[in-house]
C-alpha cells in the first residue's frame, strides 16, 4: 500500500472514531452546552485536557474545588470511552493525545465556533 | 438548513425558521431552530409570561413562604390544580395563594396601600410563616408601585419578618425563561449571603433546578444524604427560604434543569468560587454517572457505587418488563424546556420508545442545541410552537402518546393521541431509579389503553365485535412478545407503593457518614 493510501486510511480510522466520541458526548454529556462561548471555550478545554491526561494516565491537577469538578466529569467521560471503545486500549499514549486533541477542535467546532446559536456572544448571562 | 414549514403557518413565513427536521448526518452546524425570541404577533403560543416563570415555576416551590401576587386575582390561576411542587410541611405553598386583587381603582390611585394592606393581614392570619415573597405583575409595573419601599415600610412594623420582592412583570420577556433570569438574579443579589447555616456535613452541596415535581427532589436528595452529603439547600423546590440565603456556604452547586437556574449557578461561582456540575436525574445510566460525579468530588465513591447496586438491583428487572413492550412506540417530546433534552436520548436507549418530534415552549436555542444534539436522525425539532402546528404534527407523524403540559394534552385527547404531563407528571415522581419506572409504567398505561383503544370505535356506525370481551393492557402490548420474551423469571411490572414519596421524610441517616477522617480535605 503506498504512503498516501496508508495515511488516507489513517484520516479515515481517525474520522471515524472521533465521530464516535462526539456522538456519545453530544448525547451523554451537558459540560459542552454552558451558555456563553467564553464559557464553553473554559469548559471544553478543563474537561478534555484533563480527559485526555486520564487516558495517557498522567497525573491529573484536581486540588481546586474548579479543577476537581472538570475531574469528575473528565473521568466519567474518560471510563465511558475506554468502555465502549475497545479501540482505546490499541493505541500508544502519543496517538491518544493528538486523536483527543483533534476532538477537542470538533467539539469547539460544533458547539463554538460553528454553532449557529446566537446567545452564544452576549455578553451578559 | 433542514427547516420546517407547517401548512398551517405559510401565512406567518417567520415561524419557518423555527423548526428544522434533523436529518442523517446533520448536527449543530447546520441544524438548529431559532429560540427565545419574541412571539411572532398572529401566532397562538402556548407560552407562560414573566411573571409566571418567576412566581410559578420558581418562586412558588418555597415551602414556608406567604407568596403574595400583586396584581389582579387572575394572576394567581396557576396553583394547585396546575402545579405538583410538594413538600414536606403538608404543601403549605400550594394550599394557598395569595393576590392583592388589584383593580381598576388602584390602577388609576396607586396600589401601594393595597399592597401594604395585603402583606400585614397574610403574616397576621399565618403567624407561624416569617417569610414571604411578593411578585409584580403587569398591573403593577404599569402604574410603578414601588414594592421595595413598601416591604421597607412593613418590616419596620413587623421586624422578625423578612420579604423578597420580585420585579418580574408578565411583559418582562418572551415567555417565562424571562421571569426564570430575572429572579435568579434577584434572588443572589438580595438574598444570598444574608443567613449563615449550620453545617453539618464535610460534603455540602446546594441542589439547584429541581422543583420537586411530585417529590422529584426529595427522592434525589434521599441519595445525597445516603452518601452523608449535606443538601444545604434547594434550588428550589421543597426549599426553606433561609437556606435559600445560605446557599453561598456550599461547596458544589449541583444543577439540574440549567434552562431556569443556570444563572444562579453562574453568579456562586463568579462570586463565591463554588464550581457548577450539571447532572441528569432520570433514567439508570445518566442518574448513576451523575451520583457518581457527585460522589467523586467529594472522594465518596464507594458510597455511590452501592447506592447504584442496590437500586439498580431493585428496579432495572422491572425497566426491563417496560423496555420490551414500550420499544417501537412513537411518542412526541413537547415539554417546556429542559426535559427536551433530559429526556430526548435516554427514554429511546432505557425504554425503546421512538422520539419523532421535540419542541419547547421557552427554551433557548441552548435548549435546542442539547435536543436536537441527543435526538434520532428524522426529528421534528419546534420551537414556541402555536396550537395548530401542534395538531399538524401530530396528524403528519401520527405518535401514539405525546409529552406536554395540561393545556395542549388535552388538545391532543381530542385527536385521540394519548398524553402524559411532562410538567406536574402523572404518577411521579419522575426521577430516581424507582421514579424511572414509574415514568415507563405511565408511558406503558397509555400507549397500551384498552379505554383508549375503544374511544377510537363510533358506535352510531362502527361494527362492534360481540363475539369476544375487552382487550387488556397486557394482551394488547404482549402481541408482538413470543411467549419466551414475554416471560422471563425476575422481570416484571412496577411493583412498588403508590406513594414513594412520604416514607422518605422520616427517614433518619447516619451521622457518622458525614464526616471525613481523611487527612486531606476537599
Amino acid at each position: 500500500m503506498s504512503d498516501e493510501k496508508v495515511n488516507m486510511q489513517m484520516q479515515s480510522t481517525q474520522s471515524v472514531r472521533i465521530a464516535q466520541m462526539e456522538d456519545y458526548i453530544m448525547k451523554h454529556c451537558l459540560w459542552q452546552f454552558h451558555s456563553r462561548s467564553w464559557d464553553r471555550e473554559r469548559q471544553n478545554e478543563g474537561v478534555l485536557s484533563k480527559a485526555k491526561q486520564l487516558l495517557c494516565d498522567e497525573e491529573v491537577a484536581k486540588e481546586t474545588p474548579e479543577d476537581r469538578c472538570y475531574w469528575v466529569d473528565a473521568l466519567s467521560l474518560a471510563e465511558a470511552f475506554r468502555a465502549r471503545f475497545s479501540w482505546f486500549a490499541e493505541m500508544d499514549k502519543e496517538s491518544i493525545k493528538v486523536l483527543i486533541e483533534k476532538l477537542k477542535e470538533r467539539i469547539d467546532y460544533v458547539t463554538i465556533s460553528g454553532s449557529l446559536n446566537k446567545e452564544l456572544t452576549v455578553a451578559r448571562y | 438548513m433542514p427547516h420546517h414549514e407547517f401548512e398551517c403557518s405559510t401565512c406567518i413565513p417567520e415561524r419557518k425558521s423555527h423548526a428544522v427536521v434533523k436529518g442523517e448526518g446533520e448536527d449543530l452546524t447546520s441544524c438548529l431552530p431559532e429560540g427565545h425570541l419574541l412571539t411572532i404577533p398572529g401566532t397562538i403560543s402556548e407560552r407562560g409570561c414573566a411573571y409566571c416563570g418567576a412566581k410559578h415555576v420558581i418562586g412558588t416551590p418555597m415551602k414556608d413562604a406567604i407568596h403574595m401576587s400583586h396584581g389582579p386575582v387572575g394572576c394567581t390561576y396557576d396553583t394547585w390544580h396546575t402545579k405538583r411542587y410538594i413538600s414536606d410541611n403538608d404543601n403549605f405553598q400550594l394550599k394557598y395563594t395569595y393576590a392583592t386583587d388589584m383593580k381598576e381603582s388602584h390602577v388609576v390611585f396607586g396600589g401601594g396601600d393595597l399592597l401594604k394592606k395585603n402583606i400585614i393581614e397574610a403574616f397576621k392570619a399565618h403567624p407561624e410563616i416569617n417569610r414571604m415573597t411578593v411578585y409584580q405583575t403587569c398591573a403593577s409595573a404599569l402604574i410603578g408601585d414601588d414594592m421595595e419601599a413598601i416591604a421597607r415600610d412593613v418590616l419596620k412594623e413587623m421586624p422578625d419578618k423578612d420579604i423578597f420582592v420580585c420585579n418580574s412583570p408578565g411583559f418582562a420577556g418572551p415567555s417565562q425563561s424571562g421571569g426564570h433570569h430575572k429572579i435568579n438574579i434577584a434572588w443572589i443579589n438580595e438574598k444570598v449571603g444574608t443567613v449563615e447555616p449550620k453545617i453539618m456535613s464535610d460534603y455540602v452541596i446546594n441542589y439547584v433546578g429541581d422543583y420537586n415535581i411530585q417529590g422529584d427532589c426529595e427522592v434525589m436528595c434521599d441519595y445525597f444524604k445516603r452518601m452523608g452529603i449535606q443538601v444545604l439547600s434547594s434550588f428550589t423546590g421543597n426549599g426553606s427560604y433561609d437556606e435559600l440565603r445560605s446557599m453561598h456556604r456550599a461547596h458544589l452547586n449541583v444543577l439540574e434543569c440549567a434552562r431556569s437556574a443556570e444563572y444562579i449557578c453562574n453568579e456562586l461561582r463568579v462570586k463565591y468560587g463554588i464550581p457548577r456540575l450539571d447532572i441528569d436525574g432520570f433514567g439508570f445510566e445518566p442518574l448513576s454517572d451523575s451520583l457518581m460525579k457527585v460522589a467523586r468530588f467529594f472522594g465518596l465513591e464507594d458510597r455511590a457505587q452501592a447506592i447504584i447496586d442496590e437500586e439498580t438491583a431493585r428496579w432495572k428487572p422491572e425497566l426491563d418488563w417496560y423496555k420490551k413492550r414500550l420499544t417501537g412506540v412513537k411518542v412526541c417530546l413537547w415539554p417546556g424546556g429542559s426535559k427536551l433534552w433530559h429526556w430526548a436520548n435516554v427514554i429511546h436507549e432505557e425504554m425503546g420508545v421512538e422520539v419523532v418530534s421535540l419542541y419547547t415552549k421557552f427554551g433557548h436555542q441552548g435548549d435546542m442545541e442539547k435536543g436536537v444534539a441527543r435526538a434520532q436522525p428524522g426529528t421534528l425539532a419546534i420551537d414556541d410552537p402555536n396550537e395548530l402546528e401542534g395538531i399538524e404534527a401530530m396528524d403528519k407523524l401520527k405518535p401514539d402518546v405525546i409529552f406536554t403540559g395540561m393545556r395542549p394534552g388535552e388538545v391532543a385527547k381530542k385527536r385521540r393521541v394519548q398524553y402524559l404531563n411532562a410538567h406536574a407528571y402523572h404518577n411521579g415522581p419522575y426521577k430516581g431509579y424507582e421514579g424511572w419506572v414509574r415514568f415507563a409504567r405511565d408511558i406503558y398505561n397509555a400507549a397500551f389503553s384498552p379505554i383508549h383503544q375503544l374511544s377510537g370505535i363510533d358506535i352510531s356506525k362502527d361494527p362492534i365485535a360481540i363475539d369476544k370481551g375487552f382487550m387488556t393492557r397486557k394482551m394488547i402490548s404482549d402481541v408482538k412478545l413470543t411467549p419466551e420474551e414475554a416471560n422471563v423469571e425476575g422481570e416484571r411490572p412496577y411493583t412498588g407503593d403508590f406513594d414513594c414519596v412520604t416514607r422518605l421524610r422520616g427517614k433518619v441517616y447516619d451521622p457518622e457518614l458525614s464526616r471525613n477522617h481523611e487527612p486531606a480535605a476537599v
